[in-house]
């Protein structure tokens, strides 16, 4: 392909796979290639994440390279529907997907021989391959030598390239090389999996009707009965039906069995070439990981050391980002006062201030959250232990109707379900897949602590119990846990009703324990920043506008006029008032002698400086101690400041009363009031619905929409309350309860307990249907766990009402 | 002769062969579980189950209910 860039000089883009075994640093390699050039897709009409990235060799960017990072796998012979479609994509096999035009092909230098049976069924694809010998660094201490350049031989001429991921040594080398592959030749080296196989092989080439297939493509299609790839086959080629059945059970009566007859040809071969260019210098200590996993999966030592773990993680979640956190929300009050000291009032400013910066202001300042979170989640990936951690909880997710493999999907749900999903993929049975993707969204994700934060702090009381049980934590860790119960059960249900799964596996290798390196650390924290940030700039802001919209429109200028006019009646009166008590002073300054001015002067510079009625009092004492004789012209000033100082009130409550109006006479309020009734047995109020049911597409909304509501119902000057003082002041403003706060612990407790348990996030509904194919799962998905919500919201508002409160 | 799932941690022994021809089996063999290669116990998880092997040098985690697949020699 080729295409124009915008200097006009022709550029030439290929497409360059990367495939390997699992945690042989394909992803390392992949991060160091393209850095942060990447792009997280899916294959055409499938469900298999697709990275991708770009990368070029020369700074005059001629020719650029687009290199796909295809998950890992041991063999070209898929183990569930995820691998097929990762190796389809490989060999070339996919639908609507164009094959790569090389490949770079990671070998794992710790486990040369299994990357070599690995690689020899690569070679099978018939495109230019380089390959790259990961982890060189680690050969040494294994007691290997390795002999690069006589792998390149015995391979037929390979390019190889010796690579350090982590380190980025020989990157530069490979890149070169991987950028030359579209000019290569694909080489062979002949693999021959004996007689039959062969002479199968060669009957379905000549008698089938479509010449562009490669040989990796036949050997699936003879090797792995009974899968995808053999049922792609046979309905493009249903005529050679008889002929692939009658060639597989000829292998399989010769040499007993069908799939183990490639697998040993490939062992067998890749042990040679390992005995060819491997020299072992001596044998092999113990394994460091082995004596490291005597402690970290010791029976006793292991879960308290997972436990432990994740106490830390939690801990830090919440007690490192609150500098940062505090340092974001002061940072935009502080925009905020300055567009509103530069702007005039009007709905321009409003949009700006109350919209856009007090929408997105309360979503940013997760983000030091979520930061340490994936901080947490990419060291523990890339040091090898959260596999170890799927081990240890294995058989007690079974039990629950899980396994092992979902503690990472599950544990990466508490930052956000969305990449928790996708870490579903690793899990090989389906219906356990499906039911781990059900059940991600009840883990309490980072979107959900704001509401918590906010709810907790305003209205659960600050008690301790018996010295270190602090109710503000222990509702905290009840939400937590609330979540994981639910999970629990409804996991349960699922399996045993609805999906009857099957015993799964648990076949996987432990990876040895790696020290993450910080350049593959932050590559992936800043990814996951980067597309939370993206969240936030687009959806959310999209939604504060509409938001913001709604309760601002229609701004019907009669309710100015009718509280101006108000205002206008307090002026006037307060200028009567102290009419009297003015001339009175004025006169008693024009007759007085130069002294006794100046201390009236000195009189009325200390009133000057007082700002409420107990400010004035004092001052009134106190002057009257210092100048006995001049008690009528203090009490005149004591009696201005005293009365203006009233009639300021009175025109800050009118501000209000107009604010809270407009707000009551919106469309948002219109809207609010009509769906009132519904969620009155919950306890809520209008505006309280409208938050909640505004962060449907996503949670972050409702602080956003509070802060919004609550904004735009108060005056806001330099001495705003607090959002949680407003929500404290905030009183029903009709109905039976008139008057009343709106905001109890039960209002709080039925608010916070529906969060817990809905799906408010409109990405993960997209997300389930695109990783499940299908709406069923998706829409499944958010119809439970919405019941549940309103259904425990109720229950919890109308029990504490009725019991406690 | 015996299947890994009876043996306990802290033996080993060496592989012999499987007892059917399934997707699984190909998996164990191209993990290094093959016939003819010596294997080690190592532990159990919390529960007994999975169970952690090293085959060469690699460790490599399995259930009892995949481990009953695989026919071992154990060592004296
Ligand atoms: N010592 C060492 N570790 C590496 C090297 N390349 C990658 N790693 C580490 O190996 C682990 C697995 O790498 P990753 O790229 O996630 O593997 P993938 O599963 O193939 O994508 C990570 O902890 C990497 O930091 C290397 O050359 N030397
Ligand atoms: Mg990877």
């Amino acid at each position: 392909m080729s295409n124009q860039n915008a200097a006009g000089n022709v550029i030439s883009e290929s497409t360059i796979a990367i495939c390997g075994n699992p945690n042989c640093g394909k992803t390392t390699i992949f991060n160091a290639i393209t850095g942060l050039n990447q792009r997280v897709g899916n294959y055409p009409g499938v469900t298999v994440e697709k990275v991708s990235g770009t990368f070029s060799v020369d700074s005059t960017n001629k020719h650029s390279f687009t290199l796909v990072d295809i998950p890992g796998t041991y063999s070209l012979s898929a183990f569930s529907p995820d691998e097929d479609i990762a190796v389809s994509a490989l060999i070339g096999s996919l639908k609507d997907a164009k094959s790569p035009d090389g490949i770079i092909c990671v070998l794992d230098a710790t486990n040369l021989e299994r990357s070599f049976a690995f690689l020899l069924q690569v070679i099978e694809i018939g495109r230019p391959i380089v390959v790259a010998v990961n982890m060189v660094d680690l050969v040494e201490r294994r007691g290997l030598k390795i002999n690069f350049e006589k792998m390149s031989q015995s391979l037929g001429g390979i390019p190889v390239v010796p690579v350090i991921g982590n380190r980025r040594v020989g990157i530069e080398e490979l890149k070169k090389a991987a950028a030359d592959l579209p000019n290569r030749k694909p080489i062979t080296v002949g693999t021959n999996y004996g007689p039959e196989a062969e002479k199968l092989f060669e009957r379905l080439v000549n008698e089938s009707n479509n010449g562009h297939r490669n040989r990796a493509e036949y050997l699936r299609v003879i090797f792995d009965a009974n899968s995808p790839a053999e049922e792609r086959f046979l309905l493009e080629e249903p005529d050679l039906m008889e002929v692939l059945r009658e060639g597989q059970s000829r292998i399989k009566e010769v040499h007993g069995s069908l799939s183990l007859t490639e697998t040993a040809v490939l062992s067998e071969k890749a042990a040679t070439l390992f005995q060819e260019i491997v020299t072992i210098v001596r044998p092999p200590k113990t394994r460091n990981s082995e004596r490291i996993d005597r402690v970290l999966l010791h029976p006793v030592f292991g879960p308290i050391i997972l436990l432990l773990t994740m106490i830390i993680v939690f801990q830090s979640i919440f007690s490192w980002s609150e500098p940062l956190m505090n340092l974001i929300d002061s940072s935009f009050s502080w925009l905020a006062s300055q567009v509103e000291a530069v702007m005039s009032p009007g709905p321009l400013q409003s949009l700006l201030t109350d919209g856009i910066i007090g929408g997105v202001g309360s979503v940013l300042i997760f983000l030091p959250q979520i930061v340490i979170l994936f901080l947490f989640i990419a060291i523990l990936e890339d040091s090898g232990y959260m596999t170890r951690a799927a081990f240890l909880v294995d058989r007690l997710f079974r039990w629950c109707g899980l396994s092992g493999k979902s503690f990472i999907p599950l544990l990466s749900s508490f930052a956000c379900s969305i990449p928790g999903i996708l870490a579903t993929r690793t899990i090989e049975d389906r219906k356990l897949r499906y039911i781990t993707i059900m059940v991600a969204p009840l883990m309490t994700c980072s979107a959900r602590l704001p509401i918590y934060a906010i709810m907790i702090a305003a209205f659960i009381p600050h008690k301790t119990y018996l010295g270190i049980l602090n109710l503000q934590g222990i509702v905290l860790s009840s939400l937590y846990l609330l979540g994981i119960v639910v999970a629990v059960i409804v996991s349960f249900i699922l399996k045993k009703v609805i999906f009857k799964t099957e015993r799964g596996t648990f076949l996987m290798e432990l990876p040895s324990y790696k020290i993450p390196t910080v350049h593959s650390v932050s590559i992936r924290v800043l990814n996951r920043a980067k597309s939370f940030l993206l969240r936030a700039g687009t959806v959310i802001l999209a939604i504060t506008i509409i938001i913001w919209a709604l309760s601002y429109f229609p701004h019907d200028g009669k309710i100015t006029h009718q509280f101006a006019s108000q205002a206008e009646t307090a002026r006037f009166e307060l200028k009567e008032s102290t009419q009297i008590y003015s001339s009175r002073l004025d006169n008693f300054y024009e007759s007085a002698p130069v002294d006794v001015r100046s201390a009236v002067d000195d009189i009325r510079e200390s009133f000057s400086v007082g700002n409420n009625i107990e400010d004035f009092t004092l001052i009134r004492s106190q002057m009257n101690e210092q100048h006995n004789e001049l008690y009528g012209p203090i009490e005149a000033l004591y009696e201005i400041q005293r009365q203006e100082l009233a009639t300021e009130t009175a025109l800050t409550e009118l501000k209000n009363l107009e604010a809270g109006a407009y707000l009551r006479n919106s469309l948002l309020a219109r809207i609010g009031k009509t769906l009132e009734p519904a969620f009155k047995p919950l306890g809520w109020d209008w505006k309280i619905t409208m938050a909640i049911l505004a962060a449907f597409p996503a949670r972050e909304v409702a602080i956003a929409t509070i802060g919004t509501i609550y904004n735009l119902g108060t005056e806001t000057d330099e001495e705003s309350l607090s959002l949680i003082d407003k929500m404290r002041q905030a009183r029903w403003d009709d109905g039976p309860r008139q008057g009343e706060f709106v905001f109890t612990p039960a209002v709080a407790l039925s608010i916070m307990v529906f969060f817990a348990l809905c799906l408010q996030c409109g990405a993960t509904v997209v997300t389930i249907r695109k990783e499940t194919s299908s709406w069923w799962y998706a829409w499944g998905t958010f119809t439970y766990m919405t019941v549940l919500a309103y259904v425990a919201a109720l229950g919890v508002y109308q029990l504490l009402e009725r019991f406690i409160y | 002769m015996t299947y890994l799932n009876m043996m306990v941690p802290g033996q080993s022994g060496r592989v012999v062969g499987f007892s059917d021809d399934s997707k699984m089996v190909r998996r164990l063999y191209e993990l290094g579980i093959q016939p003819g290669r010596s294997i080690i116990y190592l532990r159990n998880a919390p529960f007994r189950d999975p169970l952690e092997v090293q085959v060469g040098y690699n460790l490599i985690t399995l259930r009892k209910s995949e481990a009953s697949l695989i026919a071992i020699e154990v060592d004296e």
